[in-house]
């Protein structure tokens, strides 16, 4: 456990594991005794001139006499759950913006919009064999492209039965 | 979690009526309130007296801590006010002119003042503390002196001591407690000595 109460003290362990560390410290006399005196070189390192007689039993017997503290729950664990909830919402906030924002450009949904809007209707276009090369060459920069960077690698080839004849 | 994260839990504790929480609290600030409160009440024993009343009233004033500053920038300002008190409740000036706010309670680095006017007995005490904690550290290991000299005055976390290092943050951690344990085994043996005035 000391190796536990020493890197608690740098502040170095998780919160589950703290919680779990400093009920064990106050329950435990050996335990307290290594929080005070880890806590104790410390200080001596830090201020060597300031070090005076342990107060913590004189304080202890002190508040022996006090009314045990029953406070209502903090406002930093209220404040925790507040900040939470402000980022999810944040974050839920930058999704919606992020999809808006695709969908607003997404340079499908223009040309079916703007052949709504005209009358115009699709083209039935038969490619030339010849063409091949033309297209693979521009593949990349086509709008229907949804890979890009990967549409380089893709070959197009065409298959014609008449050609395979001759 | 950081070091205010585990004195807020320290302090909720308490808050759910934990009395014994506050003893880590006290055992952890005790010699830092100590040294703040002895540039206004320079007698040691006087000193000693006002830094146990602060605690009390940090104790009772508890309830009404909702963590919107650091516990120690709380304990502070509460022993600050207590020492005035004190001083004004004994007819004596604060020794400063000017207003002794938080953030200069925290970079306080004067020499403590409690040995001013201390009784033989602790000054003994406490010089004997003091060298045996740094001939403790002097027969350390290079890497386990480096790591808690790095933690300790310095303030660095784990993760800048293993980059000062050049060594994983499991190993800081080791380091950091085999010195801690190494120099707390020269210590107790001195301190056991001392039944009912311990340091």
């Amino acid at each position: 456990m000391k190796h536990e109460i020493s890197a608690l003290m740098d502040g170095e362990l998780f919160e589950d594991e703290a919680d779990s560390l400093l009920g064990q410290i106050r329950r435990t006399p050996d335990a307290y005794s290594d929080w005070a005196i880890y806590h104790l070189i410390g200080d001596v390192l830090r201020q060597p001139d300031s070090i005076h007689r342990d107060l913590t039993a004189r304080v202890s017997e002190c508040l022996r006499n006090e009314a045990t503290v029953l406070a209502p729950r903090s406002r930093a664990l209220k404040q925790r759950a507040r900040v939470f909830a402000l980022s999810a919402a944040a974050s839920l906030m930058g999704v919606g913006m992020v999809a808006w924002m695709t969908l607003q450009i997404n340079p499908e949904t223009s040309p079916q919009l703007a052949m709504q809007q005209s009358g115009m209707r699709p083209v039935n276009l038969q490619i030339q064999p010849a063409a091949n090369d033309y297209l693979m060459a521009h593949q990349e920069f086509s709008p229907s492209n949804d890979m890009n960077g990967g549409a380089s690698y893709i070959h197009t080839v065409t298959y014609s039965p008449e050609e395979k004849s001759q | 979690m950081g070091d205010k994260e585990v004195d807020q839990q320290l302090v909720e504790r308490v808050q759910r009526g934990d009395k014994h929480a506050f003893d880590l609290l006290v055992a952890k600030y005790q010699r830092k309130l100590g040294r703040l409160i002895s540039r206004f009440v320079r007698n040691a024993s006087e000193a000693e007296d006002v830094t146990q009343e602060a605690f009390v009233k940090a104790y009772r004033a508890l309830p009404g801590f909702r963590g919107d500053s650091a516990f120690y920038t709380w304990l502070y300002r509460i022993g600050i006010n207590t020492a005035k008190n004190y001083l004004l409740a004994n007819k004596r000036q604060p020794p400063v002119s000017t207003p002794f706010d938080t953030e200069e309670a925290e970079s306080f680095e004067e020499a403590g003042l409690l040995h001013e006017v201390s009784t033989p007995e602790n000054e003994l005490m406490s010089k004997q503390v003091v060298n045996t904690v740094q001939q403790a550290l002097q027969q350390l290991p290079e890497d386990l002196r480096s790591a808690l000299t790095l933690r300790e005055i310095e303030g660095l976390s784990y993760e800048e001591i293993a980059s000062v290092m050049n060594c994983p943050v499991g190993t800081v951690r080791s380091r950091i407690f085999r010195a801690r344990e190494a120099v707390a085994e020269k210590l107790r043996p001195l301190l056991e000595t001392s039944q009912g005035n311990r340091w």
